[in-house]
Order: C-alpha cells, then structure tokens, then sequence
C-alpha cells in the first residue's frame, strides 16, 4: 500500500525556526522539497541513492554538519539552510563547479535551464579564487540519441546514477579524466567539502562503462533529461532550439501502457515554416522515468491541411454498412466509449485483440479475486522489497515494469524472481539477488505455483492446493558449510576525498551444520537446480518485508489464463504479494473496461489504425484521416490504474471520431465531453476534462488525473487447477514480442527510433539463422529480417508486432507463442 | 477708360507728345500684364523672403532656386477643380472674385506705373506711339484710385456671404468693418498732402515733389505718411491686419469655399493692390518719378522698398486682435488724422 | 544625478523665471499712457531688426538651416537607432551572431526569429536569422542584449517601404564579406562601456 500520511509515520522537524511535518526515515532534502523548503543541491535524484557527489546541499543537522540528501530526519531535529560556514563551503563549491567550465552559454542547450548557471546566480559567484590547468575534453555521440559533450560535464553522477538506479542498464559509469592533480596549497586553503568534490571532479569524467565509445544501452535518454548542464543532449536536439522558446505541453505518453507524465516541448518549425513542430520530449525526471519510445517517438503527427468531405462522407457510410470496426488500444478513453456507443445503438462488433484478451484475464481475476482491477500500482510495487515478474518479458513489454523491478533492488535492497521462457541478459545484473527462471513455454502455471509455495500462509491454502504443492517434495539430509558473518571496525582514508572515515566491515566465518533438504520438483520443473535455489532464496527473504507481483501479457494469451488468473488470486489471499498487471498496449486496461469486446472480426470491417475495409487512419495511409495522439486530448487509462489527461500539442485541421459520432449517432461537441461519461460502474468518475490535473507535487505525489476505483464485487470461491502440461510448447518456438522503443506503428514513424521490424535473436541464434528468414506458421508464413538483440538468450526468438501492416496479431491468434518453422532465405 | 483727358503741366508741357488712343490700350495692356505677373512674382518674392528671414530656403526644386514654382502654381490654380458649394448663393459666389481683380486693375488705371516713353519709330505698325506713364490721368486721380479700392471690399464681403459658410461670413464681416473703417484713415491721411499739393491728379503731386529729396512730402507730412502706411497694410489685408482670412482663427475666412483659379482671383487682386498701396505711397510722399535718365529705376526701387516693407513685416510682427484693429483706427489714427489735417490748414493758412 | 532629482518629474522647475508684469492700467489716462509709451518705445522695429539680421545670416553668413534632405543628409550619432546591421569578426570573416537567441527573447515587439543547427565542426551555426522590420519598435534591447556585439544598429534611417511586413533576412544585415574592412566597430547601444575593465573581475589563470 501507499505510504499513507498518517499521523504514526509523521514527525515533526524545524528548519530555520519554523515547523514542518515529515514523513519518518525520510531524507531531509525531500522533506523539504515536499515542504516547499529551498536546500541547494544538485547531484541528488528522487528516487534514486544520494552519491554525495556535489555536496552543495549541507545543512546543519541538530549542530552537526550533515548532507540533506543522505541525512534521515528525526523526530524533533533542528535544521539549519545556512550557517556561515556551509555557506563559505557552498560559494566554494560552486566557484569550482566555474572553474575552466567552458563560457559558452551563448550557444549551450542548457542556457536558460541550466542549473549551474542558476546555482551560480543564486549563490552569486562573481569571481573565482581557483585556477587549475584544463584538460581536453572531446564531444562524443554514445549512441544513436545521446550526445556528450565532455567540457562541459560537472560529473554530478545523475546520469550514471540514474541509469543505474532507475534505468538499470549502468551503461555509463565514471572514469578518469587525466586532469592536473590539485594544487597542494588548496587543501589548507580552501574550504574542506570543496576541495574534496573538486578532487574528485578533477579525476572523473563521464563514459559508457562498457569501455568502447558506445553505451549499447536501451537508448532512453533518461541520463539527457537528468543532466543539470548542457553536457548530455539529445542527438536530434542540440543546437536546434533554446529552451526558453520551447512551449510545453503537459501531456501523457501514448506509446505503452504506463502513460508517462510528458511534456511535448513545441515551436515553430523554421523561420519560413511558421507550423508548430514538436522538437524534444521532457519529463519531470524526480518522479517519472520515460523509455527511449516516450522520449524519441514524438513525431508521429498527422498532418492534414484541410477537411476532405468526400472521404468523410464515404466514411459515414463505412461506418452505416459496417458489421465489425477492428481497432487497437492506441486510442482515448473517450474514442474507446465513443465506439462503445455505437456497438450499443449501431450493434457493430468491436475487435481488438490485445484488450480482449486482458478484458477476459481481468474478467477472470475480478470474478475469483473479488474486486474489479488488481491490487497494486507500480509506484506501489516500487515500494516493496521482494518482487516477482511471471510473463512478462520486462526488458520489452513496460520499460517502467522494468525501472521499478530494478529499483526495487537498488533502492529497497531488495530481491527479485523473474519467470521468462526468452533468456534475458540485462535483468540478472539489476540486483545480486535476482533469480532468473528460463521456464519452458506454457509453465506459467508452474510457476504461480512455486510462489504459493514459496509464500503461502499454508493454513489459508486450500486443501487440495496444499497437497498439490507436497507432492512436489521429496526429502533427503546433507551437511553444508554456512557462513557467519561478523562485524569488524577500522579507520580507512578515502582515495578520492581524502577524508578519513570508520568503515564497519563484515567477515565471514565458516560453520559446518548438519540440515535435512528439502528437494522441489517445481523448481526442477522451471529449470533450477532444488537446494543451489534453497539457499539462494533463504537469503533473498533476509530481512524482506513487503512483497509485490508483476504479471504480463504471456499469461493473458495463455490457454489456460482462467485457471492462471485464479492462481493470482489466490496468490493475492495467501499470502502478502499484491500483484500489479502489464495492460498488453497502451489503453489495453482503458478499453477493457469501456469497451463490450467481440472475439471474431465478421463481414464488413472498418478499421481504425488497423486493417479493414474501411480504414480511419491517424497514420496518413488510411481512407480517412484522423488525429494522433500529439494532436488531440482526451484521457488514458495507464497501468497505474490512473485515468490521466493528454493534451493537443500539435495542429489537426481534418476530421476526428466525434465528428463521425455525430453525424452517425449523434455526440457532444468536443471529443473531451465524453470524459464525464466514462463508466462510473467500471470504475471511472464523472470528471470533467478540463478539471483534470496533469503533474506532479513536490513531495512526488502524482497529481494526474485521477485513480480509478476498485470496485468489489462478489467473490466467487476459488478452485485452481493442476499444472497443465499440454501448454508446454517444445521446439523452433517464436515469441511475439517488440524490441525496445517500440511499440505500435506510431514510434515507427518517429524519426528517432530506428529499431526495426524483424526476428529478433540472441547473438548465437541470429548467426544460425542468417539474415533473412521465412517463418512458417502452417497456414500463413512472413519474411522478416532477423536481427540480432545481444540481451536476449537462448533459442527462442522474437517477432515484433508493433506493424499492424504485417498483422502480426493474427499469425500469432490466442498465445504469444507459436511453434514455427523457420527457414533461411 | 475711352476718354482720355490731358491736362497739361506747366513745366513738362513742351516735352509731352500727344496721348493716342493706342497708346493708352497699349499701356493697359502693359500694366495688366506687367501687374499680374508681379503680383505672381511678389508670390514668389513673398516665399523667398520670409524664408531666408527664418533662415530657410524658401522654394527650390522648380526651375533654378525654384523661379517656376510660380508656374507650377499657375498651373496648378488653373487646373484645380472649381468648387461651388451647394448652398452657396451660386451667381454671386462666382463673381466676387472678380470684383477684387478688377477693382484691383481699374484702381491701377489712374496710377502712374513707368515713366512715360515712346515706343521706337522701326517698330511696325504701333512705331512711333507715345505710351503715357499713366493710363488715364484723372484729375481726381486719388479719389478715384482709393474709391475704386474701397469697391473692391464687395469681392471679400459678397464672397464671404455667399458662400453658406460660418467662417466666410465672419470673414465677411471682418472685411466690412475692416475696410470700411480704415478707408476714413486712408482718405484723412492723404488729406492733408493733397491740401498742400492742391490737386488730386497723381501727375501734379508728382510734379510738386519734382526736384531732389528734399521735396518729397514725407518730410512735410510724416505723420500723414505713417497714418497712410498703416491704413495701407489695412486696406491690403496684410500682417498685422490679415483678420479677414487669419486661418488660426476662421480658417480661411471669406475664402474658405474657394478654389483653384476663383481662390488665385483674391490672391491676385490682394498682390495689385499691394502694388497699387506701394505705387500711391511712392508717389504721393516719396517723390514719385523723374522723367530723366535714371527716374524709371528709383520709382521701381520705391515700389520695391513698400513692398518689400510689407513682406518684411509679416515676418516679423504678429496680429492684432480685431477689437485692437478697429481700437487702433477709431480711437488712435482717426483721431492723429483729424489733427494732422487741422495743423497743416493752420499751417498752409499762417 | 541623485535619486532624488531622479524622482521628480518637474524637470523644468527650477528654470522658471517670474515676470514682473505691469498691472493692466485702469482709469483712462492710464490706458493713454501705456498706448503712448508702447507707440514709442523700438519694440516693433527690434522685431523687424531680428527678423533682417537673421535674412542676412543666412543669405550671407551661411547660417542657412534648410538640409535639402534627400540630397543631403546630416551625420547622425552612432547611438541612434536604425536598421540593425550583423558584424562579422575582423580577424576571420565569419558572422559573429552565435545564435544565443537572446536578441529573439528580450525583442519585446517579438519580430525576431532564427534557426539554429549543429553544424559539421560541432558548432552552432544560425542557418537563418530574420527581423520583421514591420514590427520592430527601434528599441535597441538586442543590440544591448547581445553578448558578441553582433547586432548592432546601423545609420539607414529610411524605413519606409511599400509593405506593411517587411522583414530582413541575415544576408541583408550581414556586412558584405568584400565590404569586411569598411566595417565600423559599433560605439553606440549596446557597447561596451569605456571603463568595461573596471568593473569586471578577472579569473586566475594557471597556465
Ligand atoms: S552547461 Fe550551463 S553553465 Fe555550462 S555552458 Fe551550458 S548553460 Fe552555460
Ligand atoms: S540512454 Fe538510458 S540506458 Fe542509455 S545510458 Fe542513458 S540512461 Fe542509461
Ligand atoms: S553528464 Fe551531466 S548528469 Fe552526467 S555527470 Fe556530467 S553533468 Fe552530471
Ligand atoms: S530594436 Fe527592439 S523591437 Fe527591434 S528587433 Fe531589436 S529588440 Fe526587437
Ligand atoms: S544576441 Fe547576438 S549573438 Fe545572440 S543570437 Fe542575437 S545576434 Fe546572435
Ligand atoms: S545533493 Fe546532496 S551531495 Fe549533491
């Protein structure tokens, strides 16, 4: 659950004379962030572990100099901004932050939102004490998207921390820069924290931790948005616009289903071109991390100069004629019910695949969990310390599943299971006490089971579950060496500070020990050795308190996915993990509950961004063209249960859905004026468009849109079933599933994102399969390029379905799975 | 004009050829012609000189220092549209001008303008023709100058009130008491020369001065030569005394309808008259011409100087107000005649 | 100037001068006075005097006023505030605009516009620059803004043009690259300041 603000977990501190209340175990820096408290700092990111890299946020703690970023607050503390002396060690500071810092505001990026220049203002640095010979620092491109420009780098650490702690890829890292050692005179001299920063500053520099030139990471940019200076930049974006000329627009990411917090930052294209042009997406990085699609896939605009009556009117008779409109979960809420209404008063068939498939998981979860959406969100999740990740493919399906997943094991010191069938490279290095699974297809079950058994309070389960799980168990005695650890204390010298430091260390003592095993089939079943993961869970669940479940489309396009989502339940009563789902696209969870799904696609189809007879298209290759998501408002339904409003950054001169709607049926004015009908009975609220909020707080409260409600309803007894072991697929297996940065036909069309369609395959398949191959379905097959993804493992391989020109959705019909052959072409 | 009466001058009566018919069209032609294109000239003169006074060009870009401007402006008065108002009183309104150009020419018949001089005997068909310095000689040459002037006050007052405009009938009534007023100062002023001169024939006061400097009436009778001036600058509605027509206050006065060719009539009537002023002033104070030699230059030059003294002054001084106008005639310069006429019928009778 | 003075708006004040105005005579034999002392007194004819003597200033002593103005044009200071000129550097040619953008933001009648890119020796290159000349008040804010003395306002004071948006484009205020040394450094809005060197301070320099 939430932290709630309940009077137990408040305390009350003092800063500067007056009151404030904090949350317990809270640093003291957010606490005064959510308090409206300006402290100085730069290298802290919320969120994301303080790496004491700039010091300028010193304070004076009950009569102790402290970090605000690191410090905890405690009850009654007495906190001090500015003492004489923290502030002769900030000017410092800051003076050497301009030391050799290259003067070229003028053409910067940064100019005008840069927090150096703004520290150097505030704390009013108009001269410079220091001198230190300079260093050439060269300007690289890392990858397709970033830019670095070494001059100009304070090696705050935010973006390595951020890639690390957040994104979870540590692609960059600090290195040494070869600078001047520092004038010995200075560290008499200078003020103490400034000359340890400025020592260390000296030394580093930013670069991909992989040792080439390049990061090879999941190109998100994140590390470009957290950069207080104009060292790290978007590719794309350097040197084309300033800041200040940028408008924002607030605006939620309709790429997947985590719809992110945006902001389409929008001018003029040219000096001749006065049409608006998005150039860069930015975020409020404390609090939401996007993915590479959400930062670079903005241009995927429509761009219609004027109405085109004849296409309009052949449209309305479309949509007269039509039996079925096949649709995708790219879309509003509002457009969502606006094709409800006519499946209610034109009796047309809706079809989309991927939300009807999620309507019936969901469907399934409601009727044998008793409530109507699952229990977490992903802030949630991210608040636990013990997570788990069954079908769900993290790396691909929600980069934001994924950043918490990693944070998890980060921040919380927490641990994590990941059931995939794909072997995956990338989330074994998120935390040491990750555990990946590479199951066979169709074991999911299995799975969901090993964590009944792993977590359940065994009275709860139900009789025949219990002897379920025992008849998994065999015993067997084994004597094993255990290590015991024992504290230590010395006195160390920090190389790079120069400071001197207690350092408690932990030796390790070994004891033999005499225990009985227990061995588990399942684990076997999913592919690990029984007693090697005995212990490595022992010490996973050290000191563990609160545990959550991430569940993923495979499980929604499961053939058993009735009996899988009763599993979940009865996961969620028996024990303390609290499961939180992927919506498969980006309004899956939105649809679902608007929208009365069909199965089948019959007779005369309309489609809207996808195939049909008919196709309304904000993709500019329809018969009639409609907005994209940049260019209209309207509401989403993230994964976070949250309904939250986007807004038109970009010009649409054609037609919309509404205006169908209301020469069909009959509609309000405005698309928005379908917000206050969204179905209260589903969870929704009768909000106004207009009323709905799009950002953040300082303490980090979303304040977006708004939740949506989970509705009880009645709960049906639950009775699971065995393992089915008929789902298990063996051979040439394909997975459907995207690379990273992609998603639908949208991000496609941006220009920035060039992943591109294909087979995806580890290193070592990819070279046996060739360039370019056939995949064989049985009654249909596609030729695809393969490409070759050095994160994935093993034999399985991916086809993406972001292209609903390919139709992917249909080779695949009901699983995510499909056995294949495969021939070279 | 047909009769032409010729009264003979002791002194010159030898040298004086016969006055022909001829020769008396011949100098009307002369002075018509002479006088409008003086007066358009004195258009151009007026401009240049009141710009270099204010330290200005004046009129440049037309012809060499701008000497056509006065053609460019010709052009442009006779090509403008001829705009009659709707309520204006139409018959009148168009001849009013007429009656300030014509009074203004009539009134030059009677005033000696270039000596007398016979054209050359090689000429055809006018060879030989004695042209008279004055067209007709009238023996109430004076009266009939300054009678003649006071008619040509109809052309401002008819014009003025006919032409339905509030500002044209309060320069109507402006020009009526004005004119009316200064015309008592203008004749008691004369008055007393003509007493001592006894004769009211341009012809003898010219005669009377004959003979160097010394006797030239304005040292005999200065104050009447200063009272004459002033009601000169009156009768001409020039500066300080342009309250007919001051734009500052009514606009344009009785002119403000006006247009092109019907508007120049005023202005033209408005430059003879200020010759008219100048040649009376010449003549009947400053010695008038001399026949001999140089005689035609000096009268030219005496002309100039009034002229030039009116221009001079409107550079220089502001306006009077039209109560101080009619204040400044009642009750300063009728008065200062009266007495002039009185002391030198003393003075004549001791 | 100190604050004070600065305050007060009545700049004129302290020039007054107060007349001493006789009174308005009353009975009649004042009034005749006052009419005879004004008839006498050169008054009128010190008019007509000023009046020759500035005639003979001019037509003699070349004290004339008229500038016959599209002929001839009077010297204008170099801090009035004409049609912009872009410098260039003396020592290279190149345009010294380095498209910071801050002529585009402080321009309060917002008539500014350009684009910016990455060019292919890393630097920013202003690939076009405008001034809609139809909306720009002369205020010289961009000539103060600019940090490279880049824009600047040059002496073409005509601007008047038959369309009501006329615009420049940078080739239009760029000095010809062959007129390079007829380029006058600017000593007008936006200059530095003679005694610039006093009021900066200086940075250590280790090598
Ligand atoms: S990073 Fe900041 S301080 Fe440095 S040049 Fe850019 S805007 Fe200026
Ligand atoms: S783009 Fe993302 S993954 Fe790559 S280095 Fe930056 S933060 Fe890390
Ligand atoms: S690149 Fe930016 S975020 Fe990274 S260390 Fe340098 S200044 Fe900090
Ligand atoms: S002079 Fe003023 S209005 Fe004109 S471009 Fe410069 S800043 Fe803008
Ligand atoms: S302020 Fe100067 S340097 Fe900056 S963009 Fe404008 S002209 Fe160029
Ligand atoms: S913010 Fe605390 S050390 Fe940088």
């Amino acid at each position: 659950m939430s932290e709630v603000k309940t009077v137990e977990n408040m305390v009350s501190i003092t800063i500067d004379g007056t009151t404030y209340q904090a949350k317990e175990g809270e640093y003291i820096l957010n606490a005064a962030r959510a308090n409206d408290v300006f402290i100085p700092a730069i290298c802290y990111l919320t969120r994301c572990s303080p790496t004491l890299a700039c010091r300028l946020c010193l304070v004076e703690a009950d009569g102790k100099q402290v970090y605000a970023c690191n410090a905890k607050v405690k009850d009654g503390m007495e906190i001090t901004v500015d003492t004489p002396n923290i502030l002769e060690e900030r000017r410092a500071i800051m003076e050497v932050y301009d030391v050799n810092h290259p003067l070229q505001c003028g053409v910067c990026d940064k100019s005008g939102e840069c927090e150096l220049q703004n520290y150097t203002l505030e704390l009013a640095v108009d001269s410079q004490s220091y001198a230190i010979q300079d260093t050439k620092r060269e300007v690289k491109n890392w990858s397709t998207v970033l830019h670095y420009d070494a001059a100009l780098c304070i090696v705050c650490e935010r973006c390595t921390t951020v890639c690390k702690d957040m994104i979870g890829d540590a692609a960059i890292s600090t290195t040494k820069r070869g600078g001047e050692p520092l004038d010995k005179a200075y560290k008499e001299t200078m003020p103490k924290d400034a000359y340890a920063m400025w020592n260390k500053l000296q030394k580093s520099i930013i670069a991909p931790s992989n040792g080439t030139d390049y990061t090879n990471c999941s190109d998100c940019g994140e590390c470009t948005a957290v950069c207080p200076v104009g060292a790290l930049t978007g590719r794309d974006f350097v040197y084309s616009s300033n800041a200040w000329e940028l408008e924002r627009v607030p605006a939620t990411c309709a790429h997947c289903s985590s719809g992110c917090q945006i902001y389409y930052e929008k001018k003029h294209t040219s000096v001749f071109d006065r049409s608006e042009k998005i150039y860069r997406v930015t975020n409020e990085w404390n609090y939401v991390s996007l993915c590479g699609a959400g930062r670079y896939g903005y241009d995927f605009e429509n761009r219609v100069e004027s109405k085109d009556e004849a296409a309009f009117n052949a449209a309305v008779e479309a949509f007269k004629k039509a039996e079925t409109i096949r649709f995708n979960s790219v879309i509003t809420n509002e457009e969502a019910l606006m094709l409800q209404t006519l499946k209610e008063k034109m009796g047309v068939k809706l079809v989309n695949p991927d939300a009807r498939a999620f309507q019936k998981f969901l469907d399934a979860y409601a009727k044998a969990a008793g409530q109507s959406l699952y229990s977490y969100d992903f802030k949630e999740v991210m608040a636990t310390d013990f997570v788990i990740s069954v079908g769900a493919s993290l790396r691909n399906d929600n980069p934001n599943a994924r950043y918490a997943f990693n944070n998890i094991q980060k921040m919380n010191k927490g641990a994590g299971l990941y059931f995939h069938p794909v072997g995956d490279t990338l989330v074994p290095t998120f935390g040491k006490n990750v555990e990946l699974f590479t199951h066979k297809v169709g074991l999911e079950e299995a799975a969901l089971y090993l964590v009944l058994d792993l977590f359940a309070d065994k009275e709860k389960l139900p009789e025949d579950v219990k002897s379920y799980l025992d008849s998994f168990k065999t015993t067997a005695t084994k004597t094993v060496k255990e290590k015991v650890m024992k504290n230590v204390t010395e006195t160390v010298i920090d190389e790079e500070t120069g400071e001197e430091k207690q350092v408690t260390k932990k030796v390790p003592e070994m004891v033999e020990k005499e225990v009985t095993v227990e061995k588990n089939a399942l684990v076997e079943m999913l592919g690990k050795e029984s007693d090697a993961f005995d212990a490595t869970f022992e010490k996973m669940m050290k000191k563990k308190e609160s545990f959550s479940m991430i569940v993923g489309e495979d499980l929604y396009f499961h053939d058993r996915y009735e009996n899988i989502a009763k599993l979940i339940a009865l996961i969620e009563q028996t024990t303390p993990i609290r499961v939180a789902m992927i919506p498969p696209k980006t309004n899956s969870l939105g649809v679902a509950l608007i929208c009365d799904l069909d199965d089948e696609a019959t007779g005369y189809t309309v489609g809207y961004n996808e195939n049909g007879n008919f196709r309304l298209s904000a993709l500019g290759n329809g018969d009639l063209d409609m907005p994209a998501m940049n260019q209209q408002e309207g509401t989403l339904t993230n994964m976070h249960k949250r309904v939250t409003p986007t807004n038109a950054a970009l010009e649409y001169n054609g037609y919309e859905l509404n205006d169908l709607m209301k020469v069909l049926v009959g509609a309000p004015d405005l698309t928005v004026d379908w917000t206050e009908k969204l179905p209260v009975s589903k969870g929704f609220k009768t909000a106004k468009f207009d009323d709905l909020p799009n950002g953040y707080l300082n303490d980090g409260t979303e304040n977006r849109g708004y939740a949506l409600e989970n509705l009880s309803c009645e709960a049906e007894a639950i009775n699971v079933e065995k393992i089915g072991e008929n789902s298990v697929l063996e051979g040439e297996i394909v997975y459907r599933c995207n690379p990273q940065r992609q998603f639908n036909d949208f991000t496609d069309k941006a220009h920035e994102i060039f992943e591109g369609f294909g087979l995806y395959a580890s290193p070592a398949k990819a070279e046996a399969l060739g360039k370019k191959v056939e995949i064989d379905f049985g009654d249909r097959s596609i030729t695809v390029d393969v490409i070759e993804d050095d994160r994935m493992e093993g034999d399985i391989t991916a086809l993406a379905d972001f292209k609903s020109e390919a139709d992917v959705y249909s080779l695949f019909g009901p699983s995510r799975y499909r056995k294949v052959t495969i021939r070279k072409v | 004009m047909e009769v032409v009466s010729y009264r003979s001058v002791e002194t010159f009566v030898q040298h004086i050829p016969e006055v022909t018919a001829l020769g008396v069209w011949i100098k009307a032609i002369i002075i018509l012609a002479v006088i409008s294109a003086i007066a358009g000239f004195g258009t151009y003169v007026e401009r240049k000189v009141l710009a270099f006074m204010q330290r200005r060009l004046g009129p440049m870009h037309v012809g060499p220092y701008g000497l056509l401007q006065i053609i460019a402006d010709g052009i442009k008065l006779f090509t403008k549209e001829d705009i009659v108002p709707q309520n204006a009183n139409k018959f009148i309104f168009m001849v009013a001008p007429v009656i300030t150009a014509a009074t203004a020419f009539i009134a030059l018949a009677a005033v000696p303008v270039f000596p007398d001089f016979t054209i050359p005997e090689w000429i055809p068909v006018i060879g030989g023709t004695f042209v008279p310095s004055i067209a007709a000689d009238l023996n109430i040459g004076i009266l009939f100058v300054l009678g003649m002037m006071a008619a040509g006050l109809y052309g401002p007052l008819l014009a003025g009130m006919a032409q339905a405009n509030k500002w044209g009938l309060i320069g109507a009534a402006r020009t009526a008491v004005q004119f009316l007023s200064y015309e008592v100062v203008t004749g008691l002023s004369i008055l007393a020369p003509i007493m001592i001169v006894g004769s009211l024939s341009f012809v003898d006061f010219n005669a009377a001065q004959a003979g160097g400097i010394a006797n030239w009436l304005v040292w005999k009778q200065p104050v009447a030569f200063v009272l004459f001036l002033i009601a000169g600058f009156a009768e001409t509605n020039r500066t300080p005394f342009d309250l007919l027509e001051h734009e500052a206050e009514v606009v344009s006065g009785y002119a403000t309808e006006y247009s092109g060719m019907r508007w120049g009539m005023f202005f033209i009537g408005e430059y003879a008259n200020m010759i008219t002023i100048s040649v009376i002033a010449a003549v009947v104070f400053l010695g008038g011409y001399s026949a001999d030699g140089m005689g035609w230059l000096w009268i030219m030059l005496k002309i100039a100087f009034f002229f030039m003294l009116m221009l001079w002054v409107r550079a220089a001084w502001p306006h009077v107000r039209p109560d101080q106008l009619m204040w400044l005639c009642w009750k300063v310069l009728m008065p200062i005649a009266v007495i002039n006429v009185v002391i030198t019928g003393i003075v004549m009778m001791v | 100037m100190g604050l004070e003075q600065f305050k007060n708006r009545n700049v004129g004040q302290q020039e007054y001068v107060m007349l001493d105005l006789e009174h308005t005579p009353q009975s009649p034999i004042g009034k005749f006075k006052q009419v005879v002392k004004r008839t006498f007194k050169p008054e009128l004819f010190v008019g007509l005097g000023v009046t020759m003597r500035e005639m003979i200033n001019a037509l003699f002593r070349g004290q004339m006023h008229t500038i016959k103005y599209p002929f001839e044009k009077l010297p204008i200071s170099p801090r009035y505030r004409a049609i912009h000129e872009m410098l260039r550097l003396l020592e290279s040619g190149h345009y010294r605009c380095i498209g910071c953008g801050l002529c585009e933001k402080i321009c309060i009648s917002n008539c500014i516009t350009m684009d910016t890119r990455y060019d292919e020796n890393q630097r920013k290159e202003v690939s076009e620059y405008t001034i809609n000349f139809g909306r720009c008040i002369f205020c010289g804010y961009c000539a103060e803004v600019c940090p490279e003395l880049a824009i600047v306002h040059g002496q073409r004071y005509e601007t008047a043009s038959e369309q009501r948006a006329s615009f420049s484009l940078f080739e239009d205020m760029l000095t010809p690259i062959d007129k390079l040394n007829l380029q006058q450094e600017y000593d007008g809005f936006g200059a530095v300041t003679p005694n610039a060197d006093e009021n900066i301070k200086k940075t250590p320099l280790a090598y």
